[in-house]
């Protein structure tokens, strides 16, 4: 069997030889019609190819209610109010207003001088749902991946409301 | 005759670079994938997130920014059984606060493995967003990916 394998491809290569070379000249086509409608399907498949597609930023999200007691003072409060404006605060101090681009400044330092920090984001619900992406996205880049989302009340907001006079 | 001697010579053998232009050819067709079609134009967010998108098995709440809530999957099969057969060529529906938990449901039931993606516009107020987290919270879906453009800067 091994034999018949190997002897076989050197009787059809010298048989080959006279066809292919008669055959080889009559057989030119033109191929320039067909390289044109593929350069032309590539070009369409190039263009069309979406390559950046879009992140994510995963969330996990406690099943129902749950409860945490916390140290008031290890409770860093962020809250975004309508038009953008973060407020931040340790435990029951008073809040203050930081700047966006000042925010991951702030939460590495507070995370240094506290690792056992724990964030609490409440962003009332007319701001913009960009607003809360940034923030998150800040938390995240300043290596805080648990945080906790809480909703804006009333009480937020009275809060906020009694240092806008001063 | 100087035209008819030039023409004869110039006879390029082709074959390598259609060789070539095919395995190109086949390359961008295997791997192009047609932005999927959106019921909804949303303006997505940026973020430094780099978790990519997952391809399939994907339940997207698209939440744009006159508060409409849309709720759309990849796969028509899927679109068929929730949707009904009139709507499965649609991306997606609209819902609302009161039918997207049950939709968010049923829609499980059938494809267990579906991972839940919110789209929301970044423009869109964040009372919407959190209703729709609010209400996955209360069909237990505790897992789920806002959907963001990459950000280069920093």
């Amino acid at each position: 069997m091994a034999g018949a394998s190997v002897a076989e491809p050197k009787s059809s290569a010298k048989k080959g030889k006279k066809q292919q070379k008669k055959k080889r000249i009559p057989v030119r086509i033109d191929m320039t019609p067909m390289v044109d409608v593929v350069m032309l399907l590539i070009t369409f498949f190039m263009l069309t190819t979406v390559f950046n597609t879009p992140q994510t930023m995963e969330i996990n999200i406690p099943p129902g209610e749950s409860r945490v007691e916390v140290a008031e003072t290890s409770l860093l409060t962020l809250r975004v109010v309508a038009d953008g404006t973060i407020y931040w605060n340790l435990g029951i101090e008073t809040p203050q207003i930081v700047p966006f681009n000042e925010l991951r400044k702030l939460l590495v330092e507070r995370l240094q001088a506290n690792p056992k920090l724990i964030t609490l984001v409440k962003v009332e619900r007319e701001s913009t749902y960009e607003t809360m992406v940034n923030i998150m996205d800040e938390l995240n880049l300043a290596n805080i991946t648990r945080f906790s989302l809480a909703p804006f009340q009333q009480f937020d907001r009275d809060i906020i409301n009694r240092l806008q006079p001063k | 005759m100087v035209l008819k001697k030039s023409r004869i010579s110039i006879f390029i053998d082709m074959t390598p670079m259609v060789d070539v232009t095919f395995l190109l050819l086949t390359f961008f067709m295997l791997t192009t994938q047609f932005r999927p079609p959106q019921e909804a134009e949303v303006l997505l967010p940026f973020s430094h997130s780099a978790i990519k998108l997952p391809e399939s098995d994907v339940m997207t709440i698209s939440i744009t920014k006159d508060n409409k809530f849309y709720i759309g999957f990849d796969s028509q099969i899927l679109r068929e059984k929730v949707f009904g057969a009139e709507n499965k060529f649609r991306a997606g529906i609209e819902a609302d606060k009161n039918t997207l938990g049950n939709l968010m449901i049923q829609a499980r039931m059938y494809n267990p493995r579906l991972r839940t993606v919110i789209r929301g516009d970044k423009a869109a107020p964040y009372g919407p967003v959190e209703d729709v987290m609010n209400i996955l919270q209360k069909v237990n879906i505790t897992r789920f990916s806002l959907v963001t453009e990459l950000e280069k800067s920093m």
